[in-house]
């Protein structure tokens, strides 16, 4: 099966504390992966490593094929991310924020009306997409990021935290647009989460990471019958030794 | 224009000309704030100017009774100021006196002196209350009036004296008549005349010069923090456009709301010169002529605007430099803070005097900051001396250069993200 994501011995310092520690890990085409860890475990830097934010010190990192320092641009084509924080531009409505991001990938003005269309319907913000996103809700702000970074229909979808700060309902409804979208266009879904049930619905494939590594990679049914618990969660704490 | 440049230039004037602080703060508040101040300093001054010129009345203790004192007291009354005769020692009648009010005791044989060819002293209360200018304008007329009166006796006394004689001619032999040279030809106007017309342009170049850089610095500083305090710029690293895009975008996006407040800014500042100082009236002797010799050469506008270009785009890269650097917008308004010391110190140095005039230290200093040189270019447009102003082009153009470099290479770097500078004092871990 072709390969989504390609990371072996990955290691990024700054200064002098090394955040991710020699991570090696592979996500396949169309899979919906999870990253789970505690806070400071280095998700987020591996993330932003992958998103071409930031450079790794050693190691090699590839999404879809492409080198994400040699061919960062190119990388840039093929995925989108969604910060744990992503904000939208204040004084920009809803519509054109979407229409602005869409413009970056898409060159005709048909692919990115088609785009924006996609947008506004995974948003299901309706008329409030013509108000500044500086009135929205956080719940609406994220909608609004999540329609942003799925309207483009990337090859690789990053998500830090989606479901960060949302209310049950909120959340919910999140988690099913994204498992649906992902599967109906074949998008690669690489999400951070501390959510363990988050992470068990929705997700084909976990890694567990622990102080920057990487420490059990597999499927959540298979992971949680190997450490004999009842839960994702359960066999995390087992992994990292806390249980 | 590559179109995710595009894209992002039209973002950038988009959401800072609809942020109300930027809007408001820095184009609507100074272009409506400096007219109304205007028109409210030049009503107050109109209104203060009619109240002490309009009912003037003066009280007078004439102990002399003479001819001449009559004269003065008929020559208040022919410039509309009511005489008010009142009797006694003038110690006793200051009680009367209101805010402004004068009081001219004329001593017994005041004319008898004048007459007989010796001096004598009028002496003049003014009663201050408030220390009003109402109350200074007051006493000045009466001052005035005075002075008036005495050239005209002092006119006809020599004439008695010697009536075959220009009394003007005795009285003045000596008469100074100015010729300023400039670029070799002589003009028939004063150096004063001159320093005034003259100081107005040297002053306003630089002042308007350090405006807009402060603007622009302010702007570009503050775009790249909001990008980081609404957490836009994590995705916007991401997107498929380049770095350098992103950098120019945000240049360009500067350059053009600083330029739009600059003339919102300029139209204010001479609407309220204008309104402050009045309408100039036409300058004594050949000042028009004079203006034309100092008419700036079109060279002189293209090494300004090619200096003004330098030191913009300079001071845009060192904005959005820092600007990385800060967490929050507070942080980045507090980094300009600093950094716009060197942006007003040559201007503040050229509306003081000459460069060359300084030690050769601080002159040193002042020519290693490259915001010196589009002042010196804006002193040169009139004296014509543009040789420091080209050599500052060039050492602009390196500076400037030497900047976009650093800026482009944090921009293509990790450092546009994990950069830090903090103000605050940090936490125990």
């Amino acid at each position: 099966m072709p390969q989504a994501i390609f990371i072996k011995d990955l290691v990024k310092e700054f200064s002098k504390r090394r955040a991710v520690d020699g991570i090696s890990m592979e996500v396949n085409e169309g899979d919906v992966f999870g990253l789970i860890g505690p806070n400071g475990a280095g998700k987020t830097t591996t993330l932003r490593i992958i998103a071409t934010i930031i450079k790794p010190t050693s190691g090699q990192v590839a999404v879809c094929g492409k080198d994400v320092v040699r061919e960062a641009a190119e990388v840039r084509r093929l995925i989108s991310y969604l910060p744990e924080e992503a904000g939208a531009y204040q004084n920009l409505t809803g519509l054109e924020y979407l229409r602005l991001m869409a413009s970056f990938y898409y060159r005709s003005e048909e692919e990115v009306e088609t785009a924006v269309a996609e947008g506004i319907r995974i948003s299901a913000l309706g008329d409030r997409l013509r108000d500044k996103s500086s009135t929205y809700s956080k719940g609406m702000k994220r909608r609004l990021q999540l329609a942003r970074a799925l309207m483009v229909k990337p090859r690789l979808a990053i998500l830090d935290e989606p479901t960060s700060g949302l209310d049950v309902t909120h959340a919910f409804q999140l988690r099913k647009l994204i498992k649906e979208y992902a599967g109906m266009n074949r998008i690669t879904v690489l999400l951070s989460s501390h959510n363990m049930l988050e992470v068990e619905k929705m997700c084909d494939r976990v890694a567990f990471i622990n102080a920057g590594r990487v420490v059990e990679v597999g499927k959540p049914g298979e992971l949680v019958s190997k450490y004999g618990g009842d839960t994702l969660e359960e066999a995390f704490m087992k992994v990292v030794g806390f249980a | 224009m590559p179109s995710g440049l595009r894209l992002l230039v039209i973002k950038e004037i988009k959401d800072l000309l609809r942020d109300p602080k930027i809007l408001v703060g820095i184009i609507i508040f100074p272009a409506l704030l400096l007219p109304l101040m205007g028109a409210a300093i030049s009503v107050s001054t109109g209104s203060t100017i009619e109240k002490a010129y309009g009912n003037l009345s003066i009280y007078v203790v004439d102990e002399d009774n003479g001819s001449i004192s009559q004269a003065l007291l008929d020559y208040f009354g022919a410039n509309n100021v009511e005489v008010n005769k009142i009797s006694g020692p003038p110690e006793s009648s200051l009680g009367v006196l209101s805010g402004g009010d004068v009081l001219l005791c004329i001593p017994a044989g005041f004319t008898s002196n004048i007459t007989g060819g010796n001096w004598s002293g009028v002496v003049i209360y003014v009663n201050f209350k408030d220390f009003s200018m109402v109350e200074f304008i007051k006493s000045g007329r009466v001052d005035q009036i005075i002075n008036s009166f005495r050239s005209e006796l002092v006119r006809r006394l020599v004439s008695e004296e010697a009536p075959d004689r220009d009394p003007n001619a005795l009285l003045n032999p000596i008469r100074q008549d100015y010729k300023s040279v400039i670029k070799g030809e002589a003009f028939r106007i004063s150096p004063a005349v001159l320093q005034g017309t003259v100081q107005m342009q040297t002053l306003m170049g630089p002042i308007v010069i350090m405006l807009v850089l402060i603007l622009a610095m302010q702007i570009a500083a503050t775009s790249i923090a909001i990008e980081k305090e609404a957490k836009t710029l994590e995705t916007l690293l991401t997107v498929p456009v380049s770095r350098m895009s992103i950098l120019f975008g945000k240049l360009a996006g500067s350059v053009t709301v600083a330029l739009l407040a600059t003339v919102a800014n300029v139209f204010a500042f001479t609407y309220y010169i204008g309104a402050v100082l009045g309408s100039a009236g036409a300058g004594a002797g050949d000042l028009g002529q004079a203006g034309l010799k100092l008419a700036p050469a079109p060279e002189g506008y293209l090494i300004l605007g090619l200096s003004i270009f330098g030191a913009l785009i300079s001071a845009l890269a060192i904005a959005l430099t820092l600007g990385t650097l800060a967490q929050d917008v507070r942080g980045a308004q507090s980094i300009i803070g600093i950094v716009i010391v060197p942006v007003f110190l040559p201007a503040i140095f050229m509306m003081m005097g000459d460069i060359s005039a300084l030690p050769p230290a601080m002159q040193a200093v002042l020519y290693l900051i490259p915001f010196t040189y589009p002042a010196l270019a804006s002193q040169a447009l009139i004296t014509g001396n543009y040789g420091m102003s080209l050599i500052g082009l060039v050492y602009m153009a390196c500076f400037t250069l030497a900047m976009l470099y650093i800026a482009a290479k944090i921009f293509s770097s990790e450092r546009i993200m994990t950069a830090r500078i903090s103000f605050r004092a940090r936490k125990a871990d």
